[in-house]
């Protein structure tokens, strides 16, 4: 594997995950960030801190509740979580989380 | 049977799926629902490959706002039906199909019998709720969805077959807002050929299809990838299992 847990100066486990987004918040956010959490994130946690690094990227994915827009297909490795699960999905070492928009014009 | 016209015309392609792959192609009838952007490629595309009939729909008039991406369409049509514009071009395109274009507005009220016998609808509009319309009647008719969506330098396309895919609103079950979206004409080109080239793939048996597979192309980075779709058991539409539900019930 290409990740592995480690261990912080604190003592308490750290974990790496990969964050894609795609389309318009690709172009706001970048994508595949490699980014290390704390052990108990959760999924809508990691995405609002990564997604505040740019106020437009966050406005696109967030309401002005800071809930996801109900539009956001979120993944996990290769499996959709539902918006109103991502509060309390913890995200595990090695995850890979994929965040997009449908795009709609024809 | 082929005219010798037709056997040339179709020469190039008969080497690849023979005379039994094009009389497939001529006996089958796809309706393209919208003819613009997407619409322009895929209607061009199937007429050349000889798709025996065509029913394409539009509600709209040519404006010079869609002439950087909707091909079917020239600077003298402005203010022209989209469909009779369309219709004058594909059947130049090729003599040997037939046409039909229909001006009309999708809606609940007639989406169904505008698809009618079709064998396959391309899914060429630019808003989710039509597209969630056509994707009820894919699944009443147990006929594919062939989904194609653009926005920018970025698109989107699978193939949905009822029963055997998760249907759109697996997918995507809820629509973006709507918006006069940015976009350029080779991002329509791109997915409307991966749509078209579904269809002939469908129709001929060739290859294997777009399906269970999210195709997304990035053409800021010049880079294609896919993401697996599953079925949704708790879908409005079809219920996770590619069949008309109750909540999707159409009237």
């Amino acid at each position: 594997m290409w990740w592995h847990r480690k261990e912080d100066k604190s003592g308490e486990e750290e974990m790496t995950v990969k964050i894609r987004f795609f389309a318009r918040f690709r172009e706001l956010l970048g994508t595949d960030i490699m980014t290390d959490v704390a052990a108990g994130t959760m999924f809508t946690s990691l995405i609002t801190s990564i997604a505040k690094k740019n106020p437009e990227g966050y406005a696109a994915i967030f309401d002005k509740n800071g809930a996801f827009y109900e539009f956001v297909i979120l993944m996990r490795n290769g499996k959709r979580i539902d918006i109103a699960d991502a509060d309390r999905t913890v995200i595990v070492d090695g995850d890979e989380i994929a965040v997009f928009p449908p795009v709609a014009g024809g | 049977m082929f005219s010798e016209r037709e056997l040339e015309r179709y020469r190039r392609q008969t080497m690849l799926f023979g005379e039994d792959g094009q009389e497939r192609l001529k006996k089958a009838h796809i309706f393209i629902a919208g003819a613009g952007g997407l619409g322009s490629p895929v209607s061009i595309y199937l007429a050349v490959a000889g798709v025996g009939t065509i029913t394409i729909v539009d509600m709209d008039v040519v404006d010079q706002t869609n002439l950087n991406r909707q091909i079917l369409h020239y600077e003298r049509d402005i203010g022209r039906k989209k469909t009779a514009s369309a219709e004058e071009k594909l059947r130049e395109q090729n003599p040997d199909i037939i046409i039909n274009a229909v001006d009309v507005k999708i809606d609940e009220s007639n989406a169904k019998n505008l698809v009618g016998k079709a064998d396959g609808i391309v899914d060429a509009m630019d808003n989710f709720p039509t597209r969630y319309l056509l994707n009820d009647v894919a699944i009443a008719q147990q006929i594919p969805f062939f989904h194609g969506g653009i926005r920018g330098f970025y698109g989107q396309a699978t193939t949905i077959i009822p029963g055997t895919t998760p249907c759109l609103k697996c997918i995507f079950p809820k629509a973006p807002p709507r918006e006069e979206f940015p976009v350029v004409g080779v991002t329509a080109g791109i997915i409307g050929t991966v749509q078209s080239n579904e269809v002939i793939k469908y129709l001929t048996g060739s290859g294997d299809l777009l399906t269970n597979r999210l195709f997304i192309w990035d053409g800021m980075q010049s880079h294609a990838e896919e993401i697996c779709v599953e079925r949704n058991p708790s879908c409005e539409a079809c219920g996770g299992t590619g069949k008309k539900t109750k909540a999707g019930k159409k009237k």
